[in-house]
């Protein structure tokens, strides 16, 4: 099987997020022979070149951060250019975002099916998972952690050959968390995650408080 | 104050929402945005981090920014794509960001980012052309979510003088 994959973030490749789960998930997914191509909507002169690679493969994987609930600005100018192939080609989707529970990812997941549908595409199901806003900003050894589960989904895709699996499914984590989650995590986000969001942007070079109103 | 803003480049749907506002005694501001150089959020999370409340992009998105923090409702003139909102639509939600801050919370049962500004606008949508409504829908519905505030609806532009209604 060969696997042309875009990662549809608007983010530059060396920051995106969407590609360090690429990385890891690609591990997985070439592990019994399976080979892919890679492309990046973020560069603008690439886009011929998927273009090519999308109308010549019936094999597609989009993987996508999820963009006020739906897919990014940039990736849906890219993709109006696409006409619909009805050839049997497979589009399946990796859709990340930053919140963790599944429930955020619904909406933007709905989508995808429509989207397929619209590029005369068969749909191949969504690998949904969110609480991935902090990979770029991990070390190397939490960032690891954090992506290497998608390694398994890699292994996963090969196998089945779509996102339609229990194993895929179950790989969301849950829909929404309970209450005593709710609280503790609640906690941690008014202590801990800010005291972590200030040191990160201290390191971006932000003198501001990140409660700061530009505009009155 | 409720603002309309048309990111489509056709002024005659933003007309005949004017025209049917002044016939129903609303008052809206309009904002044409169709030949405005708005470019797509490129996800620095910048308005977060770096330069909080503040885009990095520097385009005409600005100057519609400063207006949306002090609207009650906003409502957007799109045209579609793929079944969806228009890129031009949809960049100006994505540029919405700096609206809310890097910190979070949970509302309900799902974690939020806590909001800049003291309120946040009602949300409603325009499209022009064929798109799949009951999805436009449950989005803009999301997106309120996202806002603290409430969804006004998804409309066609055969549909104006209902959308007006509900402003």
């Amino acid at each position: 099987m060969h696997v042309v994959i875009i990662n549809g973030s608007p983010r530059v490749k060396e920051f995106s997020n969407t590609d360090k789960i690429l990385a890891k998930f690609t591990e997985g997914l070439t592990e019994n022979g399976t080979t892919f191509e890679q492309y990046e909507v973020s560069d603008r002169k690439q886009w011929d070149a998927i273009r090519t690679a999308y109308n010549t493969n019936k094999n597609i994987l989009m993987a996508i951060p999820l963009y006020v609930e739906n897919i990014p600005g940039l990736l849906l100018e890219f993709l109006k250019t696409f006409a619909p192939k009805n050839d049997g080609t497979q589009l399946s989707f990796i859709l990340q975002g930053g919140f963790a529970e599944g429930s955020q990812l619904r909406c933007g997941e709905a989508y995808l099916e429509i989207l397929a549908k619209e590029l005369g595409c068969e749909y191949g199901g969504t690998l949904a998972k969110g609480d991935n806003f902090s990979i770029r900003f991990f070390g190397e050894q939490t960032r690891e952690r954090v992506t290497s589960p998608y390694k398994e989904m890699g292994r996963e895709f090969a196998a089945q050959g779509n996102f339609k699996s229990e194993a895929c499914r179950k790989f969301t984590g849950p829909e929404t968390f309970p209450l005593m989650i709710r609280i503790l995590v609640g906690a941690m986000f008014a202590t801990v995650a800010r005291k972590s969001f200030k040191k990160i942007a201290a390191g971006l070079g932000c003198t501001k408080s990140l409660k700061y109103r530009p505009y009155k | 104050m409720i603002l309309v803003v048309n990111t489509t480049e056709d002024k005659e749907i933003s007309g005949k929402v004017m025209e049917q506002a002044k016939v129903m005694g609303k008052d809206v501001k309009v904002i044409e945005a169709g030949n405005k150089k708005i470019g797509n959020c490129i996800g620095c999370n910048y308005c977060w981090l770096k330069t909080p409340g503040e885009c990095t992009v520097k385009d005409d998105y600005e100057e519609i920014f400063k207006e949306i923090i002090h609207a009650k409702e906003l409502w957007v003139i799109s045209d579609t794509a793929l079944g969806f909102i228009n890129h031009k639509g949809k960049n100006f939600f994505d540029r919405i960001l700096p609206i809310a801050t890097m910190y979070l919370k949970f509302k309900g049962k799902e974690m939020r980012h806590v909001a800049r500004y003291k309120s946040s606008p009602d949300v409603g949508i325009i499209y022009s052309g064929e798109a799949d409504k009951a999805y436009l829908n449950r989005w803009t519905e999301r997106c309120a979510i996202n806002f603290e505030s409430k969804s006004l609806g998804a409309y066609s532009t055969e549909n104006i003088k209902e959308a007006v209604a509900c402003m």
